[in-house]
């Protein structure tokens, strides 16, 4: 009887901080929602009259479909590179002994703990000197300085729990070196990988001291957002915040179901 | 003895020839200089414990390490500069290896998917050899890591025959199982062995297990051969203290001559029947199962004297520890007997013991 009542108490306990939590998180993404589908020009609560017109507007506007292609550019663009470099980068970091490593591990770190505005501000500078014209190109390298060593470090997480003898496994069994790296390393650091992108493209996606500073002329959606709320606020702004989170959503279910049938195939 | 003479004359082919294979690891000398000979479709075991450089010498047979010095011959041809994935070799790791994002098909097909063999005919292959090593069909599709330890050595071993190696090594590869599975499992690795006809070299630190499957043994010790025989030869002539202690619980007395025909112990005061070489200093080793209690001392060619100081039961034997004096003595029994607290008699017959030279 006592135990049946503890897990009662157990379970309620979990519903209401469960409960609580989703409240604390997702308050603010539905205030932003529900401010977008005001009929009113200003940011007003109680909402007086409901509509999509702003909906239509945002998706009407050359100005935002500019700058969501030039974000999603900039974001693609650091997913593949800052992938491709912390894919070698985590094999160095977690996987080899070489001289330099334990170094490496901590230089690498570094970046990730320099705050990004004065980042920002001293790679501009460095641009200035090099005589470099500033557009999305060079927000592209300003993010790579912060997001490859996130990258190395989510998918060094993964090459840590990978057992190297499976490579000399491979190798033994009559593989070519490029064969071990095809059939063997990769997929086995397939997870990391895919975490590894997903946080390069949301970290960059979502960039604003970075891109402030280094992308010149070229808007961003979080630089669009920003100068907006200081001058000039529409109900865009909301509505492109609560698109943005839609698209997420949606990017992440796609994903989230795809694994499911990847996985369902392979059993 | 017998394996070697079921195998017959022209089975005795001279395959692998190791001559003067050495390995240093920053200075520290991992195997030293092994001479040795395996014959075709021998089944050869190195025994050693951890350190002795057995694993070592496995993975420069694989080549997977390069000899520091020396060199490795299959049928008078070097393989020194061949490397891993174009030997004749097949390497069963300790942790398997297996991969961990195949099926069991997948896992076994690796070798031929490799050699870029359709896909039909790497299925059929596949499936003839998950019966050999007695896995069930529908294993095929089965996700590996979802196998039990059991399991998953089969699949090691038929990835490994897949492979199609003259020589299959063998590193360990049961020492995580438990002792049944061990068991049926090197009883199966020997019939496979026979089936097969494949030359196994096999590397464990039990030299119960070398006993159960090897045709010969090799017993290894920091990083030499110290000694390479069948297993009779290893247990009944061990070359010295450290192969007969290698055997398991062995009493040993360190004897010297003493001019009078007898050998003398120091740390026993007495002395003893031993037959051994004239006027050779060295140690009396007693199995267990030799020693035994005595109704009088004239029943045995050697005595000693000591209490019963504890008894285990063995299952199918009853052993006892006997203190003499400082030392104590294991000795083993069919049946349990009972002794009273006093002073009891133990011996052996100098025919039963071993005697190894300093």
């Amino acid at each position: 009887m006592n135990q049946e009542q503890a897990a009662l108490r157990t379970r309620t306990l979990l519903w209401v901080w469960t409960i609580f939590v989703i409240v604390v998180v997702y308050l603010p993404v539905v205030c932003s929602a529900l401010a977008s589908l005001t009929k009113s020009r200003y940011f007003l609560f109680p909402i007086r009259k409901w509509s999509f017109d702003w909906w239509d507007k945002t998706m009407a506007s050359i100005e935002v479909s500019t700058l969501v292609k030039t974000s999603l550019m900039l974001a693609g663009s650091v997913t593949v590179l800052a992938t491709l470099i912390g894919f070698f980068g985590a094999l160095a970091f977690a996987r080899y002994n070489w001289k330099g490593r334990s170094l490496f591990q901590k230089v690498v770190l570094l970046p990730i703990f320099f705050p990004q505005p004065v980042l920002g501000l001293a790679l501009l500078l460095w641009f200035n000197a090099l005589g470099l014209p500033l557009s999305w190109h060079t927000a592209v390298i300003a993010h790579l300085v912060w997001i490859a060593p996130v990258v190395t470090l989510v998918i060094a997480i993964q090459v840590y729990g990978f057992d190297p003898v499976v490579e000399e496994a491979a190798f033994d069994l009559g593989a070519s070196r490029l064969q071990v790296m095809k059939e063997v390393t990769l997929p086995m650091l397939w997870p990391g990988i895919w975490s590894g992108m997903l946080f390069a493209f949301l970290l960059s996606w979502g960039n604003f001291p970075l891109s402030l500073y280094t992308s010149g002329a070229d808007s961003t959606v979080p630089k669009w957002l920003f100068t907006k709320m200081i001058a000039g606020y529409t109900p865009m702004v909301p509505t492109l915040g609560t698109m943005s989170t839609l698209g997420a959503a949606l990017v992440l279910s796609i994903g989230g179901v795809a694994v499911i049938l990847a996985r369902r195939r392979s059993n | 003895m017998s394996e070697t003479a079921l195998m017959g004359e022209s089975r005795q082919k001279l395959l692998l020839d190791l001559v003067g294979v050495r390995k240093t690891f920053d200075g520290f000398n991992a195997v030293e200089r092994i001479d040795l000979s395996v014959m075709e479709g021998e089944f050869f075991t190195i025994v050693g414990p951890s350190g002795s450089g057995k694993t070592t010498l496995l993975r420069m047979l694989a080549g997977m390490d390069q000899p520091s010095d020396g060199a490795i011959y299959l049928r008078g041809e070097s393989l020194n500069d061949m490397p891993a994935n174009k030997r004749p070799t097949c390497l069963v790791f300790q942790s398997l290896a297996l991969f961990p994002h195949m099926t069991v098909g997948q896992n076994i097909e690796f070798a031929l998917k490799m050699r870029k063999i359709a896909p039909a005919a790497r299925k059929a292959r596949a499936l003839e050899l998950m019966r050999v090593v007695r896995l069930p069909e529908t294993y095929y599709s089965k996700n590996v890591m979802k196998c039990s330890g059991g399991e998953k050595q089969r699949v090691a071993l038929a990835r490994a025959f897949a492979y199609d190696p003259e020589i299959l090594l063998f590193d360990e590869p049961l020492s995580a199982l438990d002792y049944k599975l061990r068991k049926t499992l090197e009883k199966e690795l020997k019939d496979l062995h026979r089936e097969t006809g494949k030359t196994f070299i096999y590397i464990t630190h039990s030299l119960e297990e070398a006993m159960v499957m090897s045709d010969r043994i090799g017993v290894m010790r920091d990083g030499r051969l110290v000694q390479v025989g069948t297993p009779e030869e290893i247990y009944t002539k061990p070359s010295d203290k450290f192969v007969s202690e290698f055997m398991g619980e062995v009493n040993i007395v360190q004897v010297r001559p003493d001019g009078a025909g007898r050998y003398r112990s120091e740390d026993l005061a007495g002395s003893f029947t031993v037959n051994a070489p004239p006027s050779t200093d060295g140690y009396v080793v007693i199995r267990p199962e030799f020693l035994r209690f005595l109704a009088s001392p004239s029943d045995a060619d050697n005595h000693l004297t000591g209490r019963v100081h504890n008894e285990y039961s063995l299952g199918s034997r009853v052993q006892y520890q006997v203190r003499v004096g400082e030392r104590m003595f294991l000795v083993e029994q069919p049946r349990r007997q009972s002794f009273g607290g006093g002073d009891v008699t133990i011996g052996w017959d100098a025919a039963d013991a071993i005697f190894v030279a300093e």
